[in-house]
């Protein structure tokens, strides 16, 4: 997140010191699954902090606060798919095309592509069938049911279905994919 | 069925489907053909597999990394590093490396260590006149310290899955990233004296002691808090006056770095006291980083918040589901026997310890070129585990082994994904970054010896401290 590289003025300054800039924040591109994810994980945040509090400033630590965090993050992690495919972010080998002829490459792209949209959406699924048979299971500490939870995952492989579905079009449209060109990654990192 | 398991989990993989859908998806794969089990155990496995208190350490490890990576407190650390080392011969090639070890592990990935601090040093660098291989090649060798020098989120991952203890982990990693760094500082003092570098600082006692003296601060601080402990004074009290009188002299002195470096301190030395657990370790360590930067220097804005947020939920999600995906498959390569044959077949040619270390140095240096650090512990911890217990390897050397070849295999030519990112980042050919990082795998190969024979460098200080 440190812009300096764009920058004319030199890092270190005459007297020795340094004086690296951060790059100008940019929220707008920012979708519906990255703010639903960020309320799951400020949820999580704030409900592991009450439980240090608890523990350490009033010395009895709230049992249920364990077990809604566990929760939270599954939530967290589960969104945090959808939004992670929408950006092609997930962890990949692309050593492949760098062998390959690139129409090669755009063959094997496309059925990777392929091989995503069909993950995701048998997982939805799959996540529908397990809600079905495991209907009565309540949490542990909370009177809750436990498909709360596997709900929330399943809207998550939902939406990461649809992203990826976008992905696809997307990289047919424009005629290549991270996987052909991870360099358009890392250029949004620096 | 075993062959359609590992087959399709191999070609996935290798053609770049997503490494936690290669895993999850061959499972499917086999579930489907085998017919044993309904296919929606994949999804109850999954979310069980990250259904878990101490997977809770992982996200806030990242977000205190994410906190601390922003321009404030970057400008402080990288000014201590030049006040203690910038007038040495070939000074910012030192700063680089103390800067990281500093910064070490603090942030999610290698990766992105490399492309953030990376671009700040090597355009620092740059300006005062290094060429770009010597840069390049420094800034790429000192990243791998981020991760052995604890906090690490590889170590978290590796804790998990070898079922050894964070803490017992983090205090290996600290000689270790000492070793790392001393060896790394001699081979730039080398490139110094051959090319006849001056400092890039002029040399002021007054700045030097400054830094002698916060470090001794840093170093002090949690001696003093023990000793007063052990003579009877409260725990909360001794806490509360300690941190009071902390920041006081910070206000009065005008620290640098203090501060922020005591980050780790406090970090490790919490849980090495077992005063917190790893996750409350993590969930502190962002409190004190917020405190820093929202209130103390004031140099975070809501607005940095919300983005350091959002890249640690995607660091996170991107782990996690490799957590999660991990957990079905590695689970299916122990009930269909895959880790047992992989343990008969390792041991039926090699029984001694020192040939098999070699071996697995090998193997690990050539997953990490083409995986993600934690990636690739997910897949191979399971599938090495039982050879080190029958070899009685200790796990926590094993775990420092592994995790300095992955890093070592990120930036080893010809296709180590730092190479890349850097190459990126100087505006450099492939080739050329190749030949910038090659003489830095000297020290680094030196040092992977070392740690890989002399498990005393890993084990000392945990046992020292009683683990």
């Amino acid at each position: 997140m440190n812009g300096a590289a764009e920058s004319a003025a030199p890092v270190i300054d005459e007297s020795g010191h340094f004086h690296a800039e951060d790059a100008p924040i940019e929220l707008s591109h920012y979708t519906i699954e990255d703010w639903i994810s960020f309320a799951f994980f400020w949820a999580l945040a704030l409900t592991v902090f009450y439980q240090f509090f608890t523990r350490y400033v009033i010395n009895d630590s709230a049992a249920w606060t364990e077990e809604i965090a566990r929760y939270l993050l599954i939530c967290t992690v589960f969104i945090g798919i959808a939004a992670t495919t929408r950006r092609s972010r997930h962890i990949q080998v692309d050593f492949l095309y760098r062998l390959v002829p690139q129409r090669a490459g755009r063959v094997i792209a496309t059925v990777v592509d392929g091989v995503r949209i069909a993950f995701f959406a048998y997982m939805s699924v799959l996540t529908w069938q397990m809600m079905g048979k495991m209907g009565n299971y309540r949490m542990t500490l909370i009177d809750l049911p436990m498909n709360a939870v596997y709900a929330v995952c399943g809207i998550g492989f939902v939406l990461a279905a649809i992203r990826s579905l976008q992905v696809m079009i997307e990289n047919a449209r424009r005629g290549y994919s991270v996987l052909e060109r991870p360099e358009i990654l890392i250029d949004e990192t620096l | 069925m075993v062959p359609a398991l590992l087959g399709s989990f191999l070609a996935m993989m290798s053609t770049g489907v997503p490494v936690a859908i290669s895993m999850a998806g061959s499972a499917l794969v086999y579930i489907l053909l085998t017919g044993d089990l309904p296919p929606f155990v994949v999804v109850h496995r999954m979310i069980s597999g990250i259904d878990s208190f101490p997977l809770l350490a992982v996200p806030f490890f990242i977000m205190a990394g994410n906190l601390m990576n922003n321009a404030g407190i970057t400008n402080r650390i990288y000014n201590f590093a030049l006040s203690l080392v910038g007038w040495l011969r070939g000074g910012l090639g030192h700063v680089n490396i103390l800067g990281s070890v500093i910064f070490a592990g603090m942030s999610g990935t290698a990766i992105a260590d490399a492309a953030g601090l990376g671009t700040i040093e090597i355009k620092a660098m740059k300006d005062h006149g290094y060429d770009m291989e010597f840069s390049v090649g420094v800034t790429a060798a000192s990243a791998t310290l981020g991760p052995i020098i604890p906090p690490s989120l590889p170590f978290v991952i590796y804790a998990m899955m070898a079922n050894v203890s964070v803490g017992q982990l983090f205090l290996a990693g600290i000689l270790p990233g000492v070793v790392l760094a001393i060896l790394m500082m001699l081979t730039v003092a080398w490139f110094a004296h051959k090319h006849k570098w001056g400092g890039d600082i002029r040399f002021e006692w007054r700045r030097v002691s400054k830094a002698v003296i916060e470090l001794g601060v840093v170093i002090a601080f949690p001696l003093v808090m023990w000793g007063a402990i052990k003579l009877g004074l409260a725990f909360n009290l001794a806490l509360v006056l300690g941190f009071v009188l902390l920041f006081v002299a910070d206000w009065r002195f005008r620290f640098d770095a203090v501060m922020p470096i005591m980050t780790p301190v406090l970090l490790i030395g919490g849980m090495t006291t077992g005063v917190f657990t790893p996750t409350e370790g993590a969930i502190a360590a962002c409190v004190w980083a917020l405190i820093l930067g929202l209130v103390w220097y004031r140099t975070m804005t809501w607005r940095m918040l919300v983005k350091v947020a959002m890249d640690t939920i995607e660091t996170t999600s991107t782990v996690m589901f490799i957590v999660a995906a991990a957990s079905i498959f590695g689970w299916l390569l122990t009930a269909t026997r895959v880790t047992d044959m992989v343990a008969m077949w390792t041991l039926s040619f090699t029984h001694t310890p020192w040939v098999f270390l070699l071996l697995a140095n090998a193997l690990m240096l050539f997953v990490g070129c083409f995986l993600e650090p934690t990636a690739a512990i997910l897949i191979l911890v399971p599938v090495l585990m039982p050879v080190i217990q029958q070899l009685g390897i200790d796990p926590v050397h094993f775990g420092l082994i592994m995790v300095l070849n992955l890093m070592i295999g990120l930036l080893h030519p010809p296709m180590g994904m730092v190479l890349f990112v850097l190459a990126r980042v100087a505006n450099l050919s492939i080739e050329r970054t190749t030949m910038a990082i090659l003489p830095w795998l000297v020290p680094l190969l030196l040092s992977l010896a070392l740690i890989t024979y002399v498990p005393q460098i890993s084990l000392w200080l945990p046992h020292a401290l009683g683990y």
